[in-house]
């Protein structure tokens, strides 16, 4: 099949903003809940009409807030969330959720319940480090506990086909990500545009990313894969998005990500009757991933499985500066990349920085090298 | 072959290690003298501190000759190690070897050897510690045994669950997780019971599997039995240190805890800590502080940072401070009452190891230091931000602010690390020790 090299379609897609989503979600009588990084039930929130709505960050933020209480050498993003906050901008939510990602959200969890107090109702959710049984018994447990807090705090109690609805249309809205990272090299768009239609997810209602991801796939679908270099990258998100024009600037594409924002969340589709059950399997079940505490082994071939699928020649380990979980994984990941001849690179970010111009030229460098 | 191992330790241990560990002692005893000379602003230490040495050099020793003749374990701080004990595991610690790094102050070469093989130094200190001496075979230990399996327990950080599954990948040996969860408010019966599952159904077959032998619920009793005693006895020291002059200071008891870490449920630890008990107690008998002249007492919060003890002691000491407690000797003697012999076994182990300090919120411990505060009769706090220790140290600023504006304890916030001297600076943790003696009123001015 002949490689396609038109030119990028870029920004074709109309997404409205997430401000404008907010708006008109609560002016139908919805609520909305603040969402931290990054697995959480979220069919369990629309179930009780509560619009999820992902905190990553913001980025570009000026933190000066969040340093008067938590100290620097915690990463920007817990910086970004504890500054946006206290900024005022969460007055819009009704709930916030704190998941019990890492050490550092650990901490802001408990700040926030301790001794920040927001008006809103506070939840922390611990997300089980294995992939048992064990684990799929308690996490259903702890989605049960937050369902009991919502129905007081709601006063609506959503039964067992509301959650199930609820669940498969998440579910279905998981597989259009799946497609789309599927088709990447058939998607004539950068992947500025492309990153930023699939992490509408964060967002929207599942029912309206959905339409929009068909949109998306319809509108810039080709017959021919484009011909440029595939590279894949990984950690946290992909902030600042600058990173991804400059790889494409140097004919690259993004292929498929090892990201917290997408790939590390594109669950399987769970069975069975009880929703809190399936909900935790979903979760549990996820890609490997650093934050489960995952084994080397299972990392490593999960990035090896999606280089091989998408002839990718080289990582871009894209590293939130102070993410401790993902640092660990780094040497080993990448003499076992290198092994299997693929290249990898690893960059330090904030997420409130702009890209430096030493950052922008490893990059190109990195890019100019595969082949 | 076992027999061989065996008769092999029996003689290095027996024969040679404790007469050689007896001579060191005696020269320990002598340099520890030199110390303490007629200037120095601290008294001389107990006399079981020579001895502390002793006993902790003969577990490593022992350590050295034990492949083949136990099952070796290499364990996080907070591990569930009753079980792993009462099937005869030999346990090492990596924590606690490489906070004897720290204290031996060998621990930046290892910690270069870590970043050269890619280890950001981002990662916790004792970690590049410990992976520096795996991949360089160096540890002032002698030798760290090669375990049989890994024990990570995620009630201290989520750090120790990434840093054994490098060990799981560098020794390629099973690896058991037993999974925590953090304790925002109380503990919650579906968490006792998520532990509890993962001890009978994840740790046990496996370790069992291991030792070659099943569980005896007689053993295990008595292993627990003497972990309460010598935790026990560790509170009831500790609590002694709230007389006034306090006869112990945190720099004592952080040497001083290594056994209730690293060899709690033996027999020999109960008998150190009775011993080390008697002593205390004669010295509050007699008001003998373990500083010649105490002006004010502190609290100190989070680890110690292990390569200027001396330093901070003498520092500390010389203006009349004396630390007499710290959150971090106090959290291992706080478990005592959970461990309630009467109940189910594994449920009280799972109770006790969801509680741990750093497995509770922010919250937990501003009020368990104002209650410290009270209790000992401290005029101030000193928390410890180590830039390594996300877990202990988030929240700092807040409760420091909470112990100044709500309940007017002086506090202050040392930037600084456990292990790695590239986060500590000397001049500017010099002006703001002095400028807390000033407010404290303690200053040479
Ligand atoms: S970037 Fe890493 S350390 Fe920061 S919140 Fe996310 S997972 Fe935690
Ligand atoms: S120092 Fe802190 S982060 Fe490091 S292993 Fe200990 S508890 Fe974990």
């Amino acid at each position: 099949m002949a490689a396609h090299s038109m030119v990028y379609l870029k920004g074709m897609i109309n997404l409205k903003k997430r401000s404008e989503i907010i708006k008109k979600f609560k002016a139908e009588g919805g609520q909305i809940a603040a969402i931290a990084p990054y697995h959480y039930p979220k069919a369990l929130f629309r179930a009780f009409n509560i619009l999820p709505v992902e905190l990553w960050g913001p980025p570009k933020l000026n933190t000066l807030e969040s340093k008067s209480h938590i100290q620097t050498y915690i990463c920007s993003v817990v910086h970004s969330i504890l500054t946006f906050h206290l900024k005022g901008n969460l007055s819009v939510c009704d709930y916030i959720l704190i998941p019990h990602t890492c050490d550092s959200l650990q901490g802001l969890g408990s700040i926030f319940l301790d001794f920040i107090k927001p008006e809103q109702k506070a939840f922390t959710l611990y997300i089980p480090r294995g992939r048992r049984q064990v684990d799929i018994d308690f996490l259903s447990k702890e989605i049960e506990k937050i369902y009991n807090e919502l129905q007081k705090a709601t006063g609506t109690t959503p039964d067992k086909n509301e959650l199930n609805h609820h669940i498969e249309t998440e579910e279905q809205a998981v597989s259009m990500v799946k497609k789309l990272i599927k088709n990447r090299a058939y998607l004539n768009t950068d992947d500025y545009t492309f990153y930023k239609t699939i992490r509408s997810k964060e967002y929207l209602p599942a029912e309206d990313f959905i339409e929009i991801a068909e949109e998306f796939y319809k509108t810039y679908k080709i017959d021919t894969p484009l011909n440029k270099k595939p590279v894949i990258l990984s950690g946290l998100l992909p902030e600042p998005m600058e990173i991804l024009n400059v790889i494409n600037e140097k004919d690259g594409l993004v292929a498929g990500d090892d990201f917290a924002t997408t790939g590390r969340r594109l669950y399987p589709k769970s069975e069975g009757q009880n929703p809190f059950v399936r909900m935790a399997k979903s979760i549990v079940h996820s890609p490997p991933d650093s934050s489960r505490g995952d084994s080397v082994e299972a990392r490593l071939n999960h990035l090896i499985h999606i280089t091989e699928k998408t002839g990718a020649k080289g990582v871009i380990f894209f590293i939130v500066k102070f993410c401790e979980m993902e640092y660990f994984y780094l040497p080993h990941l990448r003499k076992g990349l290198s092994e299997k001849g693929i290249k990898s690179i690893v960059i330090d970010t904030d997420i409130n920085d702009e890209l430096s111009q030493q950052t922008i030229t490893r990059i190109e460098v990195f890019m100019e090298t595969l082949k | 072959m076992n027999v061989l191992k065996k008769l092999k330790y029996a003689l290095m241990t027996n024969l040679i290690g404790k007469p050689y560990l007896r001579i060191e002692r005696k020269k320990s005893e002598k340099k520890i003298a030199k110390l303490f000379n007629p200037d120095s602003p601290l008294n001389p230490p107990l006399k079981i501190t020579a001895y502390t040495k002793e006993f902790v050099s003969s577990h490593y020793f022992k350590g050295r000759y034990i492949e083949g003749v136990k099952p070796v374990a290499w364990v996080t701080s907070g591990a569930p190690i009753e079980i792993l004990k009462a099937l005869g595991f030999f346990l090492i610690y990596p924590e606690n070897h490489a906070a004897l790094c720290g204290a031996r102050k060998v621990q930046m070469d290892l910690i270069k050897t870590a970043e050269k093989e890619g280890l950001s130094n981002n990662v916790c200190s004792y970690v590049r510690t410990d992976i520096g001496s795996l991949l360089s075979g160096r540890t002032p230990a002698g030798k760290l045994p090669k375990p049989d399996l890994l024990l990570a327990c995620s009630n201290i950080c989520q750090t120790v669950l990434h840093w054994y599954r490098m060990l799981e990948k560098h020794l390629n040996i099973p690896l058991v997780i037993i999974d925590t969860p953090f304790v925002y408010n109380e503990i919650e019966p579906h968490q006792v019971e998520y532990v509890k599952k993962q001890l009978l159904h994840s740790l046990l077959p496996v370790a069992e599997k291991i030792a070659k032998k099943s569980l005896k619920e007689k053993e295990l009793k008595k292993v627990i039995k003497f972990s309460k005693d010598a935790t026990e006895l560790w509170l009831e020291i500790l609590n002694l240190c709230k007389e006034k002059p306090s006869p112990l200071t945190v720099f004592d008891q952080f040497v001083f805890m290594a056994p209730i870490v690293e060899m709690r449920g033996d027999r020999e630890t109960v008998d150190y800590y009775n011993e080390m008990y008697k002593e205390v107690k004669s010295k509050v008998n007699t008001r003998k502080g373990a500083l010649k002249r105490e002006r004010r007492r502190l609290l100190w919060d989070n680890l110690p940072i292990w390569f200027k003890m001396r330093e901070l002691a003498v520092k500390m000491a010389e203006r009349g401070i004396s630390i007499p407690i710290s959150t971090y000797t106090y959290a291992w003697g706080e478990l005592a009452p959970l461990m309630d012999l009467k109940k189910d076994e594994f449920e009280v182990i799972a109770k006790v190891y969801l509680s741990p300090i750093l497995n509770r919120g922010t919250g937990h411990k501003l009020n368990t230091m104002v209650k410290m505060v009270k209790e000992f009769k401290l005029d101030g706090v000193i928390l410890h931000s180590d830039r390594s220790c996300k877990p202990y140290s988030m929240g700092q600023m807040d409760q420091r602010n909470r112990l100044i504006e709500e309940f007017k304890i002086p506090a202050m916030l040392l930037e600084a690390d456990q292990n790695d001297e590239n986060a500590y600076s000397e001049e500017q943790i010099a002006i703001r020790i002095e400028s807390f003696f000033e407010m404290l009123g303690v200053s040479y001015g």
